[in-house]
């Protein structure tokens, strides 16, 4: 009877110990995922709230999307500046999936308010307003960029803060206006315009690739930087062959060098060396074939062969092509965690959410994603990209005064040169307040 | 005088003073009755004579049952809690009245069957003797859906008898007998699972053996043999994920709701949206759009009470099955036969696996298993079962009473003889 007794005691208490796991388990996922489930398209609650949507503003308080008197949603009045920001804060058709007015149309709304909150507005016969989201975007910042693209070309430009991981800009050409959407009478959407191509576009990474293999290369085997290279513009193996830019033989190069000119030739014979596997644990410590998952936004998972046929592939994936396919966002992400020591922060969209009574119930906190890099092999790198924009290929990329260094075409780290924007030049001053230091002082 | 005084003992025994528990339930009943009534502009008049049965019930059923027999009371209040918490969810969400009516008198159906197992199990004397035409009774009753003029098959499962419009689960019925027979015979659990799985039953297949192999082990302390149980049953999911493409879906679904939203991860994306939308505090009674859950009623019931009385109340409403399996595994240690003690932790394994299962299956922490909200979830078979399980329960916790205060009485006969 005893023993009985203690076994019962032991499964008992298991039995326990597994429903305070499912409580607790279950408060954390309502607590940090409720909201984004709630905001799905396909709840019919969001319909049927008559609650009016609260703001959303940028970093610096900037309205982005407000409501009216008359109920009605309103965004930024400059139209330019209205279009570069439309796939971030998205619009009342949700349209644009990932953008705030969707993604976060249950905070919004506030269709969980409690029930003290519902009752004080009745009595006070005022219609429930939702909460309202400050985003870490620089809405001047945003429409800056968006005027600097250049007209008749798709692609997106991401700038991160790599040390918080906020997101400051986002932008993603081409751009729709959330007044007039598809069905509208004076509609005309461009194709794709929906698209937040930072979050949502898959590209070919091509040169920019090269740090992660760079990475590897380093982490793997340390005497790698004494190695000399030699390219004669070519290199044929079996099954195939690489060339690089312009079919320019480079000559005889050591690691630094061959970065710099971004050498095809020996960084695919890099990627050779180190073989598949470890290639491959390299790219996915950088977040490649990772299931992300942020809660902020949905970004589109980022993609490194597991399998290769033969040699041809395996080089062709050392230098960013072939099944190699990643977002804007994560590549900024990666030459942001080379800046930052090594560590990649997570990436950051909501700054704070401020309910109807004025006290903040979220605010973004920056937190480590991983530490996906040696901070000594980090420094290398950084040091390779920085003489790469000082006398290799990504020269253009020099901006005077700043220390610039290249992450990809699409996010080049560094907050621009201050012109004046449809707002104030209140983002221009911060810009000149704290220029993109880099190397980071430590 | 000795008779007046084990009354006194075993009143003494009951332990908790639960006035204020009873008064707290009872007020639930009657004010969440009441809002439901008074929502709409027409007064729900069922709902209002539920404000007042439904604590009534509450209080005459505990009054009854402990004059009857020095129950737990702790327990029996609990219970009808949680029945309530499932009349109320169910006035409120369900399409027309029928649905909580039939619930109620499924209640108290349930209620009968309670005293039913309590009597049941105080008389039940020689039940070495009874056991194995009890087992052959089961197995015949858990095959019974492969009879050819009664048997139903229902949602890819063969598990349901029905006659004459009338249609009831044989897996809901045979838990407590399951339990019975466990204590007293393990391998006859082998030949319960057996015909579950035949019928697809997955659900209960997982139930009954996890049951299984924790009374296994409590009972022989034979923590090896458990573990290459625990084991080959995990080889069996295999098996069956392999094997059975409805498994492979569910796991599918289990993992990503969202790949597939519109077929098969329909029902879970929608339970998830709605425990989104209900928030910390719920979207309030009445106030929530729960009927956009498929299966509301039954499978997802605890995301439509999560959606409208909120994360707080949802994890409450676990802390209550806690209390009840805490207080269910305290009857099991003063049992004073292993064949009592093992009953009643029978009993609380198997409802704490059940609500486990199908509460980690509505907030995607396990797949999604068609098992009942125990007391909660609409069904009579569940509700009536789950009822006797109770009632049984209530029993054995009566007979540790009186067992306690004649213990009790002999030590102070001892005493007296001594002082004499």
């Amino acid at each position: 009877m005893k023993e009985l007794r203690r076994n019962m005691r032991l499964v008992g208490a298991l039995l326990v110990v597994m429903f305070v796991g499912l409580a607790a388990w279950f408060a954390m996922t309502v607590f940090t995922q409720g909201s984004i489930w709630a905001s799905d398209v396909r709840n019919n609650r969001l319909r049927a709230s008559n609650s009016l949507r609260g703001d959303i503003t940028d970093r610096d308080g900037n309205l982005l999307a407000t409501t009216a008197e008359d109920g009605s949603r309103q965004y930024t009045q400059n139209a330019a500046a209205r279009r570069a920001l439309s796939q971030t804060v998205g619009d009342t058709a949700g349209m644009s999936g990932t953008g705030i007015e969707t993604f976060f149309s249950a905070t919004l709304l506030d269709i969980s308010a409690s029930l003290t909150d519902r009752l004080s507005e009745l009595f006070a016969s005022k219609q429930h307003v939702g909460s309202s989201i400050q985003i870490t975007v620089d809405g001047p910042l945003q429409a800056y960029i968006a005027d600097k693209f250049p007209e008749g070309y798709r692609g997106a430009v991401c700038v991160t803060n790599y040390r918080t991981g906020e997101i400051l800009a986002m932008v993603s050409m081409p751009s729709y206006d959330p007044y007039d959407l598809t069905g509208h009478p004076n509609a005309n959407v461009e194709d794709t315009a929906y698209l937040n191509r930072c979050l949502q576009g898959l590209y070919t990474p091509g040169s920019v690739f090269k740090i992660v293999t760079l990475a590897s290369a380093l982490s793997n085997d340390a005497a790698v930087t004494g190695q000399s290279f030699s390219c004669a513009g070519e290199w044929a193996y079996e099954g195939g062959r690489v060339v690089c830019a312009g079919n320019t033989a480079h000559g005889t190069l050591n690691l630094k060098t061959a970065f710099m000119r971004s050498c095809n030739v020996t960084f695919g014979k890099l990627a050779y060396q180190l073989g598949l596997e470890r290639l491959r644990a390299t790219a996915e410590t950088f977040g490649f074939n990772e299931n992300f998952k942020f809660g902020d936004f949905v970004i589109y998972n980022s993609a490194f062969p597991t399998q290769v046929s033969g040699m041809n592939g395996l080089v062709w994936a050392g230098i960013g092509q072939g099944e190699v396919l990643v977002t804007p966002l994560h590549m900024a992400m990666i030459s942001g965690a080379v800046a930052n020591g090594g560590t990649m922060m997570k990436p950051l969209l909501i700054d704070r959410v401020v309910n109807t009574q004025g006290a903040a119930t979220a605010t973004g906190k920056s937190e480590v994603y991983r530490q996906v890099l040696d901070p000594q092999i980090a420094d290398i790198i950084a040091d390779f990209m920085y003489q790469t924009v000082e006398s290799g290929t990504a020269a253009r990329a020099a901006i005077r005064g700043y220390r610039v260094t290249p992450g990809s075409p699409a996010s080049y780290r560094t907050t621009p040169t201050p012109t004046p924007s449809p707002w104030s030049s209140r983002a221009a001053a911060r810009a000149r307040a704290c220029p993109a230091s880099w190397p980071p002082g430590r | 005088m000795p008779t007046s005084k084990v009354e006194k003992m075993k009143k003494a025994l009951m332990r908790s003073n639960t006035h204020l528990l009873l008064s707290a339930v009872m007020l639930f009943q009657f004010l969440a009755m009441l809002l439901i009534a008074f929502q709409k502009q027409s007064v729900n008049l069922q709902a209002l004579a539920f404000a007042v049965a439904l604590p009534l019930v509450t209080w005459s059923v505990t009054a009854l049952m402990g004059r009857c027999w020095p129950v737990d009371r702790a327990i029996l209040i609990l219970v009808m809690l949680l029945c309530s918490v499932g009349l109320i969810s169910l006035s409120d969400i369900a399409k027309s009245n029928i649905t909580p009516r039939t619930q109620a008198i499924y209640a108290l159906g349930g209620i009968a069957a309670m005293f039913a197992g309590a009597a049941f199990i105080r008389n039940w004397r020689n039940w070495r003797r009874h056991t194995p035409l009890l087992m052959a009774l089961c197995l015949l009753v858990l095959a019974s859906p492969y009879m050819p003029v009664i048997g139903i098959y229902k949602n890819g499962a063969r598990n349901w008898i029905g006659l004459g419009g009338f249609s009831v689960q044989p897996s809901e019925f045979m838990k407590p007998v399951l339990i019975l027979c466990l204590a007293s015979a393990i391998a006859f659990a082998a030949a319960c699972c057996g015909i579950l799985l035949a019928e697809k039953d997955l659900g209960a297949v997982l139930l009954y053996f996890l049951t299984t192999v924790a009374m296994y082990y409590a009972a022989t302390s034979n923590a090896f043999i458990s573990l290459v149980g625990l084991g080959m049953g995990a080889g069996a999911a295999v098996l069956a994920y392999r094997a059975l493409p409805y498994v492979q879906g569910r796991i599918a679904i289990w993992k990503n709701p969202w790949s597939d939203p519109e077929n098969l991860g329909y029902q879970l994306v929608h339970a998830l949206i709605a425990i989104g939308s209900g928030g910390l505090f719920g979207m309030g009674l009445g106030l929530g759009m729960p009927r956009n859950i498929p299966l509301y009623h039954s499978d997802f019931i605890f995301a439509a009470i999560t959606e409208e009385f909120g994360l707080i109340f949802a994890v409450g409403l676990l802390a209550v099955y806690v209390i009840i399996i805490m207080r269910g595994l305290i009857v099991a240690f003063n049992a004073r036969t292993s064949f009592h003690s093992l009953t009643a932790f029978g009993l609380v394994i198997i409802l704490g696996l059940q609500t486990m299962l199908i509460a980690g299956g509505n907030t995607k922490l396990l797949p999604l298993t068609g098992v009942t909200l125990p007391l909660v979830c609409y069904g009579g078979s569940s509700l009536i079962s789950t009822f006797f399980s109770m009632g049984l329960l209530l029993g054995l916790s009566s007979m540790n009473a009186e067992d306690e205060a004649r213990d009790i009485e002999t030590i102070e006969l001892k005493e007296s003889n001594v002082f004499n």
